[in-house]
């Protein structure tokens, strides 16, 4: 009578239980009225992470390659399947007899070995394992583990029939199934860089000789590390037997005996060979317990024999041999806690022994912690001696290997295709692919069964007279007589190798047509998982190897084994047939993919019959073409690697694309740079070894008139620093130039590092420029100074560390200027490799990989200068300071009209001054009416036109700006104050100390330009619209044309923005709109707009929108800044159309 | 092999001072994990920074499964490098994982070793029948299967706990060095770790300690110091940081620099 399925799942533990309700589903798949063992295996095999598997991958003959015997294993599983009966479907098919029986076999084993159910339990209930004996009968209804589950199934006839078809040996598998499975998987992973330093895993073909004494205890798991280092304490000369300590200590001492008691000794050396390992456990329980001193007699009188025999030999000159004495746990030596004066005796005992055959015995024992050791020792201090013992913690209780088991899982939830993934054993079944999730469907796996069939039916030489009963197993017969008896054995291997590998050409193929065609969807959403990035480099090998082997492999062994065999072109047609069959379906099915596919199918179909056309019909024909095939297909439809890569890749491309911008954008630069100074760098490059000094002062003069002694100093430091390194080449001296700019003036700075580059190594290229204070802080949005940065952290180092940035780009440019800004907010990496750098002249990487840098100039620049005292004495009430220019925002500027009307105290002032008109322009788009208030009640204080006036305004403006600055300044503290700043100081001195020359740098004086601008601007407000009508300008728009005065590389492009733009749109106002001495003219920054978008729906107020200046100057040559303005004009004049809706609201009262 | 050792494990010696310092980490962080910490030291000790074979920072290829399966081959590495440096005594600072190793390197070798300072330690991290080690197997198993499922949630989720403290930064910082890690490496270093048991032998430690703790941190119960300090064999000192999270030396440096100087210095 059939069991129901709920029934035997009871018996189960959650895990074999899954595998149970597998090999229902496998039934339920094939209409047959019963689960049985064939069921289970099939399901065992198809698993993810598949124990069995493992195990058959372990215990399979190393003569034959593994993938084609676990084809074979496949095929005989779904040939015997393919045989049992099908009826109509059954919901659930109860699980057979022979199965029910296998179930209730592996309870009863492991009911026979409670250690292992215990240990199991352990973990669970935190049950100490020594009083763990007793109990085991309370357990009413056993939870059968996976483990015994697979090896009773194994018992079962007809499986291990099933499995010596395809040259398993059921026994072998069973042996591997209770050792490590590590030793497999991790033979993947250890390649040849690191080669396995102890040798312990244990080779399972030695111990398949032995016989398999099935069923094992437990403790299969986590011992070769143990054993190793037991090994290794007992081959020491003093010292030598150990002590096992740790709660997992008996586990471990369980395990080393029983691995010993089994002959595999492999973690032993060679002088260790051949131990005897003899437990007097038992005895001595009995003993200290009850007080029977017999039977522990006898053992020790059974020891001593063994031993003298072994002294013997070993006079006779033969090594090797000895006994290990497993006294088993030290705790048994105490009853109820004490030691009794009979175990004196005992130890007595042991102690003598030890004295006489100190070279032939070992004592091992354990302990579960160290007090209760050191209570032993009290009573025998001498015991360390005495017994030659030697403490060996034990820190690892089994299962640790869990995680070998899931491995493969694991991947898979990497990997794509979880089913290509190469598992551990390398293979995917063809019975499996159908439990997995991403397999061939019904339709393509139909048609690749009917492939195989055809093609077993070629290559078996009986006739066929029923395709399902007499075809296959005939050949499966054959091979498994063959195999046992073990004559022509590789002939028929052979003759099962190719056969393997065209069935195997035709799963994959099929595979990859399902894959395509009907697992898109799923490929692409598999694809938006984040799948790791060691997933193509884990995999792209492996399907290379793969290919590799089957390309080079199978053809070879076909044309040497197989000329005699009959010609049959029937395996090609049959394929064709299919494969245009199919084609054509897919055309019609899917036809977004269908082209794709087509192509591969053709490509495949066309090769055969090339082939056959060709040459003469034979046999290894169309072996020989399913490689090509494979080799075509995996070409086209390597499709997961494909997909990943090119994610990669666009990352890459997005990488690149940054860093092209970055180029494109330092060029530009540059070109500018070439185009305003171009004979004098040319021509410095001549000269220097003359005028060195002279050429390069030239060069940075030009390029930062305003540091007068900063460049000088900077060229005199170069150039004699040059002159001194020249001297004494060839002699392997320093030729690094270390400088260090401090103070204000970061664009001077950064201006003079890239001429230096241009001056000294032709280009501007040659600059790497880090900011070491950008790491934490996001630039600022619409920063003026954020097109020239593009070097934000982010898209720079993509977690590369600083240090390991600056190593990748001296690598590559090792002629160069490194620009280090901020060096004193440098982190500790970094530090650390400057300071190696400066004293060794390597700068080295977080790795430790040093890069030399002779002759590259390395500048850092820091804001701090010594004793402060410079900055302070600068920072008399300033309008405009560096942090604040810094600060710019590109925002578009506009001109607005306004009237003043109410404020009579205002009416009496013309002129032009510079103020703050913040709301005003951030509420221009939304209400035009609170415009005039906020316009009016912003304006604080008035001041006249002239040098005078400004002096003036400097001071009360200082007034206003609190309100924002104190922002700025908040946000520049912050980054300072790190908890560890006083470090930070400590080691900028001392780097600093270490520096060729420090150069300081004045602050650039934007209150002195700002001055020159507001005059210019005033002169060209008065020459177009006269004298009468005041201008304001917004700090905003300032601080804009600041930024960019001090940033263009030109001279003079602010006057010519001035005067062209500017200018002009004054004019273009004043005839539009005339405008008297009752309206205000402002300038203000056009809050959130930012340049290049171009914003032409401003209305209202808004007569004009200038192309934001800064940026504009500093981005564009002249002749484009002309085009530009064209281009402005029309836009302006759009705008201009709007304005009588404007009069009327302005001539308002 | 010294040098493939020191070359492999990315192993650097920084610092001018006469006494040798080793910083170990823990796991799911590299030695970056000390850049906080180490440059207060450098002045006064010579310190080795290594990262353990397990770390991201370090070619999976290293990492041999059938080696790695107990914290004994960790202990290996920590020895042959110190080895390979010449190092005859030494000062040991180990977080959490390795805090582990240390206690069993300083069983191994006691000479080599003045002082261990252990970070976050613990014997045990599973519960035990009078012993709190802060997890259940229950729990400890869905977590597995958490990192099996999905290592990138994991880590995302894990991080910030690990972390405590609510410092963003160096939240990032662990998550990029957990997600470093190759997951299945990740996984089989965890498991490692859950089902070693140093309790029994807490004994044979003859070095004295230094056990930071901080005041909550989601790995190590603080019940947990206290069992170390009465279990240890050596003279052992308990030092609470007034800080959350299993990472001070990341999340709280301020904090913990000061306890190492002190630590070292008795």
């Amino acid at each position: 009578m059939p069991t129901p399925v709920t029934a035997a799942r009871q018996c189960l533990t959650e895990e074999s239980a899954r595998a149970l309700d597998e090999a229902v589903a496998v039934a339920r798949r094939r209409s047959h009225a019963q689960t049985t063992s064939l069921h289970a295996v099939s399901a065992l095999l198809s698993i993810p992470s598949s124990t069995l598997r493992d195990a058959c991958a372990r215990a399979r003959s190393i003569a034959y390659p593994s993938r084609l015997q676990f084809r074979a294993l496949e095929l005989s599983v779904g040939v015997s399947l393919d045989r049992l009966p099908s009826s109509k479907t059954v919901e659930d098919p109860p699980i057979s007899n022979s199965l029910m029986a296998a179930i209730k076999r592996s309870q009863a084993n492991q009911r026979r070995h409670p250690e292992s159910y215990h240990l199991q339990q352990l973990h669970s209930n935190n049950n100490n394992i020594n009083n763990a004996t007793g109990c085991s009968q309370t357990a009413a209804l056993l939870k059968v583990e996976l483990k015994y589950f697979i090896l009773s199934i194994l018992d079962d006839p007809i499986v291990s029939r099933v499995f010596g078809e395809a040259g398993f040996r059921s026994c072998d598998i069973k042996l591997a199934l209770v050792h490590p499975p590590v030793t497999h998987v991790s033979s993947r992973f250890s390649r040849t860089r690191c080669p396995p330093i102890f040798l312990c895993n244990l080779t399972d073909s030695v111990s398949g000789q032995v016989g398999f004494n099935f069923p094992f205890s437990c403790q299969e798991d986590g011992f070769d590390e143990n054993c190793r280092r037991i090994g290794e304490v007992m081959v020491k000369k003093s010292g030598k037997s150990p002590l096992l300590v740790g709660v997992c200590a008996m586990e471990a001492l369980r395990g080393f005996t029983e691995s010993l008691t089994r002959g595999k000794s492999g973690f032993l050396d060679g002088d260790l060979a051949g131990l005897i390992v003899i437990s007097i456990e038992k005895e001595v329980n009995e003993f200290v317990t009850e007080g029977n001193e017999e039977k522990l007699g006898l053992k020790m009188k059974e020891m001593k024999g063994i031993l003298e025999k072994c002294t013997a030999s070993v006079g006779g000159g033969g090594g090797g041999g000895g006994v290990v004495l497993n006294f088993g746990d030290l705790k048994g030596l105490f009853l109820e806690g004490v030691l009794s004066d009979s175990v004196s005796s005992l130890v007595l005992k042991l102690t003598g022994l030890m004295e006489v055959y100190r070279r032939k015995l070992w004592l091992i024992g354990a302990v579960e912690t160290v007090e209760i050791y050191r209570k032993f020792s009290d009573k025998f201090p001498n015991i360390e001696i005495d017994w030659d013992l030697h403490l060996l913690p034990i820190t690892s209780s089994k299962s640790s290997f869990d995680g070998a088991h899931s491995k493969s899982s694991l991947m898979k939830s990497f990997v794509p295709f979880g089913g290509f993934f190469p598992t551990p054993s390398d293979f995917r079944s063809p019975l499996s692919g159908r439990n997995q999730s991403i397999t061939r469907c019904n339709l393509c796996n139909e048609k690749y069964e009917q492939e195989v069939a055809a093609i077993l039916k070629v290559g078996s030489t009986v006739s066929v007279a029923d395709q399902h009963s007499e075809n296959l197993p005939s050949w499966l017969r054959m091979a498994a007589v063959d195999t046992s008896k073990g004559e022509d054995v590789a002939k028929t291997k052979d003759g099962e190798t190719m056969l393997s590998a065209k069935v195997l050409g035709l799963q994959k193929k099929w595979d990859d047509i399902c894959q395509r065609l009907h697992h898109m969807p799923a490929i692409y959403k598999l694809n938006l998982t984040p799948a790791g990035p060691q997933v193509p480099i884990v995999g792209a090998p492996q399907f290379a190897t793969e290919k590799k082997q089957s390309s080079s492999e199978d053809p070879s062994i076909n044309e040497s084994r197989f000329p005699s065999q009959s010609p049959s072109t029937q395996i090609p047609r049959t394929s064709e047939a299919e494969n245009t069959n199919f084609q054509s379906r897919l055309l019609v099915d899917v036809s977004s993919l269908a082209q794709q596919t087509d192509k591969v199918v053709r490509g495949f179909t066309h090769q055969p019959q090339q082939n056959l056309s060709g040459r003469n019909p034979s046999l290894f024909v169309p072996p020989v073409t399913t490689d090509l095939k494979l080799g075509t297909m995996y070409a086209s439809t390597s499709q997961e690697s494909n997909n990943l890569k090119s994610l990669d890749h666009k990352e890459r491309l997005q990488r690149g694309s940054i860093s092209a911008e970055f180029d494109a954008n330092t060029k530009n630069t540059s070109y500018q740079f070439a185009q305003s100074s171009s004979c004098s760098g040319l021509a410095t490059g001549e000269q220097f070894d003359q005028g060195d000094y002279k050429s390069i002062r030239k060069v940075l003069d030009e390029k930062v008139g305003w540091q007068d002694e900063a460049v000088n100093s900077v060229s005199q430091a170069v150039s004699q620093l040059r002159r001194s390194y020249g001297s004494c080449r060839g002699i392997s001296c320093k030729g690094d130039i270390w400088l260090t700019f401090l103070g204000p003036d970061r664009v001077g700075k950064r201006r003079i590092a890239s001429a230096l580059a241009e001056v000294l190594f032709g280009s501007q290229e040659y600059l790497i420029s880090v900011d070491l204070s950008s790491q934490d802080k996001g630039s600022q949005s619409n920063s003026i100074f954020e097109c020239q940065e593009l070097n934000g952290y982010d898209v720079k180092f993509r977690g590369k560390t600083v240090s390991d940035f600056i190593a990748a780009e001296v690598r590559k440019k090792p002629h160069s200027v490194i620009f280090l800004e901020n060096v004193d907010e440098a982190d500790y990496y970094v530090r650390h490799s400057l300071d190696q750098a400066i004293r060794t002249g390597k700068f080295p990487d977080s790795h430790g990989r040093e890069i030399g840098i002779n002759n590259m100039v390395l500048i850092t620049t820091s804001t701090i200068t010594k004793g402060n005292t410079t900055v302070f004495f600068e920072k008399k009430p300033m309008k405009f300071y560096e942090e604040r220019i810094l600060g710019a925002k590109s925002w578009q500027i506009q001109i607005v009209v306004g009237s003043i009307s109410d404020d009579v105290s205002r009416s009496n002032v013309t002129g032009t001054r510079v103020t703050k008109i913040k709301e005003a322009s951030a509420s221009a788009f939304v209400n035009k009416r609170k415009l005039i208030d906020t316009v009016e009640s912003s304006e604080l204080e008035k001041t006249d036109t002239g040098e005078r006036v400004c002096k003036a305004s400097r001071s009360c403006l200082d007034l206003n700006l609190p309100v924002e600055d104190t922002d700025e300044d908040l946000k520049l503290g912050e980054s300072d104050s790190e908890s560890l700043s006083e470090n930070s100081e400590g080691w900028l001195e001392e780097f600093l100390s270490q520096v060729d020359k420090k150069i300081l740098f004045k602050p650039f004086d934007f209150d002195g330009l700002a001055n020159k601008i507001v005059k210019e601007v005033s002169s060209q407000f008065q020459r177009t619209v006269g004298s009468e009508v005041p201008l304001e300008i917004d700090q905003e728009v300032m601080v804009q044309i600041l930024a960019a005065a001090w940033l263009s590389e030109r001279k003079g492009a602010v006057e010519d923005w001035l005067e062209k733009v500017l200018g002009r749109s004054f004019a273009e106002a004043q005839q539009k709109y005339h405008l008297t001495s009752q309206s205000v003219v402002q300038l203000v920054a056009c809050e959130g707009v930012v340049v290049n978008e171009q914003a032409p729906e401003l209305t209202g107020y808004l007569l004009f929108s200038l192309p934001a200046l800064p940026r504009f100057i500093y981005n564009l040559t002249f002749l484009e800044l002309k085009i530009a303005f064209k281009d402005w004009k029309g836009k302006m004049l759009l705008i201009l159309c709007k304005l009588s809706w404007c009069d009327q609201l302005m001539n308002r009262p | 092999m010294g040098n493939v050792l020191l070359e492999a494990l990315n192993v650097r010696v920084v610092g001018s001072g006469e006494k040798i310092l080793v910083l170990a980490h823990g796991f799911g962080t590299d030695q970056s994990a000390w850049q906080r910490i180490f440059p207060l030291f450098t002045p006064y000790y010579r310190i080795i920074l290594f990262d353990l074979v397990c770390a991201g920072s370090v070619n999976p290829d290293y990492f041999d499964f059938r080696r790695y399966t107990t914290l004994d081959a960790y202990v290996d590495d920590l020895l042959n490098i110190l080895d390979a440096l010449g190092v005859n005594r030494c000062a040991y600072v180990g977080h959490s994982f390795s805090a582990m190793v240390g206690i069993l390197a300083s069983i191994r070798r006691p000479e080599l070793f003045s002082k261990l300072i252990l970070i976050g330690a613990s014997p045990r991290f599973l519960n035990d029948k009078d012993y709190h080690g802060g997890f259940d197997q229950g729990e400890i198993e869905k977590v597995f299967s958490a990192m099996e499922a999905n290592y990138e949630a994991w880590v995302n989720g894990f991080a910030p706990l690990a972390v405590g403290a609510d410092v963003p930064t160096v939240v990032r910082e662990f998550s990029r060095t957990l997600f470093n890690m190759r997951p299945d490496i990740s996984l089989f270093v965890c498991r490692t770790v859950f089902n070693s048991d140093l309790r029994g032998i807490l004994g044979l430690v003859r070095v004295p300690c230094c056990i930071v703790q901080t005041a909550k941190d989601v790995s190590v119960p603080a019940s947990v110091a206290e069992y170390l300090r009465n279990h240890l064999g050596g003279r052992t000192t308990i030092e609470i940081l007034r800080t959350e999270g299993h990472l001070p030396h990341l999340s709280a440096p301020a904090l913990l620099a000061p306890v190492l100087r002190r630590a070292l210095s008795r």
